[in-house]
């Protein structure tokens, strides 16, 4: 029985899907059969961050009208033969799919996956109630701003009403400006939110890079955020990898990213 | 009072330090030092004494205060209450005193006096309020656990948080302006007690004392307590 992971934030732009990506990719990367589900329908981007917009077909909103059954809406990933995304459409609106359908989507093809992971749309209206329904537990991201931390405890608190473990991925970190104290740190952020957290990942421009080639980050491994990623994988996979501590770039550093790729 | 310069007098909320007027008052601090450092029974921590107003200057009231504070003894300068009058059910429905705020309207759905039983119910909720939870009661409260940034926490009487309060807290939301807030830190955007809105300073600290919040002349302060 695979294990089926929601990832939430309740504010947009905090890189929800970006992550959905790279811990799908990370999972195969190790063997493992893994499905992405995408349930921002109408906003779905999951595709064009996995390189994959061209190969879709069929969509979430066929599979849970029951026009289509799930493996034939399935996209194969290009490089990672065990990857696969369950689209949704660009047309219909998050009206389109009921909660108890997903549910019962989630429940038949947890019997052919290692893991599933659902990349939850913003917002706390009914594509949230939907996403979050069919999940054995939740990833929630933030990034280190006041308001966005503010939108995570909200989505904290309507995961633990329904009795799901949360798990916190904080993005998008500025080692330089944690340090100078105008970023919020890890500490602030958890005197807030009290969760366990699975995952750092620092502030990298080769994120953007890296999604507009439909490249998740954690393929370039010797990128900060690739690197953060893949420990959070290790970590989902019951790894104890401790928590690094950011290597505040020097310019040598910077050069190297530069001439990189 | 034979020999010694002051005394303790023991009543139902604690106890009463009574001394002579007139007595210098730096022989009345040194003799409570005295007796502190002592070790008497009468100082454990968190006893309670209390003067009656307008026996010291402000300045002296104030030393003393800090005196006592340091050895874990509270020391308040109140009126002694006659308690077995206090604890007599006050009528809930005092003459409208002021103007009503609005989170107060919004709260109270049946502008009904609250049943007694209901308004001496402590509602005990042993977790974090989150961001946009809301907890309302026609008692009193105590919270396990903080109060977050975007949660509000309305009661008809007094609040108790052990945790950190960032939300927004509205003790005697139906008019007692005898209700408190006590947090173990207390940093709420916004305290309201009774018709009484306090808005916190654009830069807080975290204070390292629980803190009490209360209604004196006609204003929300806000003192450290021992806890």
């Amino acid at each position: 029985m695979g294990e089926v992971i929601v990832i939430t934030s309740g504010k947009g732009g905090v890189g929800k899907s970006t992550t959905t990506a790279s811990l799908g990719v990370g999972l195969a990367m190790r063997g493992k059969k893994v499905a992405l589900i995408d349930t921002d329908t109408g906003l779905r981007n999951l595709d064009i961050l996995l390189g994959l917009e061209r190969r879709i077909v069929y969509t979430l909103v066929d599979v849970a009208q029951k026009r289509v059954n799930y493996g034939q809406a399935l996209v194969r990933h290009k490089k990672y033969s065990n990857l696969f995304l369950l689209p949704t459409s660009q047309v219909a609106d998050k009206t389109a799919i009921e909660p108890e359908q997903m549910k019962q989507l989630v429940d038949t093809m947890r019997n052919e996956f290692d893991f599933i992971l659902i990349d939850c749309p913003a917002g706390i209206e009914q594509g949230f109630q939907t996403a979050v329904i069919g999940a054995d537990w939740a990833v929630v991201v933030t990034i280190p701003e006041v308001s966005a931390v503010r939108d995570a405890d909200k989505i904290i608190g309507r995961l633990q009403a329904v009795n799901k473990d949360i798990k916190l991925i904080v993005n998008r970190i500025d080692p330089q400006m944690v340090k100078a104290g105008t970023m919020l740190d890890m500490t602030s952020i958890d005197d807030i939110l009290s969760l366990p957290c699975i995952g750092q990942i620092p502030d990298d421009r080769e994120v953007i890079n890296a999604s507009n080639q439909g490249i998740p980050i954690i393929e370039w491994s010797n990128t900060a955020a690739g690197r953060a990623y893949n420990d959070v994988v290790g970590r989902i996979c019951g790894e104890d990898i401790p928590f690094k501590p950011f290597e505040t770039e020097g310019f040598f550093a910077r050069l190297k990213h530069v001439f990189g790729h | 009072m034979g020999d010694e310069v002051f005394k303790l007098k023991g009543n139902q909320t604690g106890l009463q330090l009574v001394f002579a007027p007139g007595i210098a008052f730096e022989t009345l601090r040194n003799e409570i030092q005295k007796r502190l450092e002592s070790g008497s029974q009468f100082f454990k921590r968190g006893t309670v004494i209390q003067l009656v107003p307008d026996q010291l200057s402000k300045e002296n009231e104030e030393s003393l205060r800090k005196l006592f504070h340091q050895y874990g003894v509270l020391f308040r300068v109140e009126p002694i209450e006659d308690v077995s009058k206090a604890r007599r059910p006050i009528p809930k429905q005092k003459a409208p005193e002021t103007n009503i705020p609005a989170a107060q309207a919004a709260a109270k759905e049946s502008p009904a006096e609250p049943k007694p039983a209901e308004e001496h119910r402590m509602m005990v909720i042993n977790r974090t309020v989150r961001s946009g939870q809301e907890i309302q009661t026609q008692g009193s409260v105590l919270i396990c656990g903080n109060v977050n940034p975007g949660a509000e926490i309305i009661a008809g009487g007094s609040i108790d948080i052990r945790g950190t309060c960032r939300g927004i807290v509205h003790a005697g939301a139906y008019g007692d302006r005898n209700s408190f807030i006590i947090a173990d830190c207390l940093m709420p955007v916004q305290i309201r007690i009774a018709d009484l809105i306090a808005q916190a300073p654009d830069s807080i600290e975290k204070p390292a004392y629980a803190e009490k919040a209360s209604v004196k002349n006609n204003q929300i302060i806000i003192e450290p307590i021992e806890r």
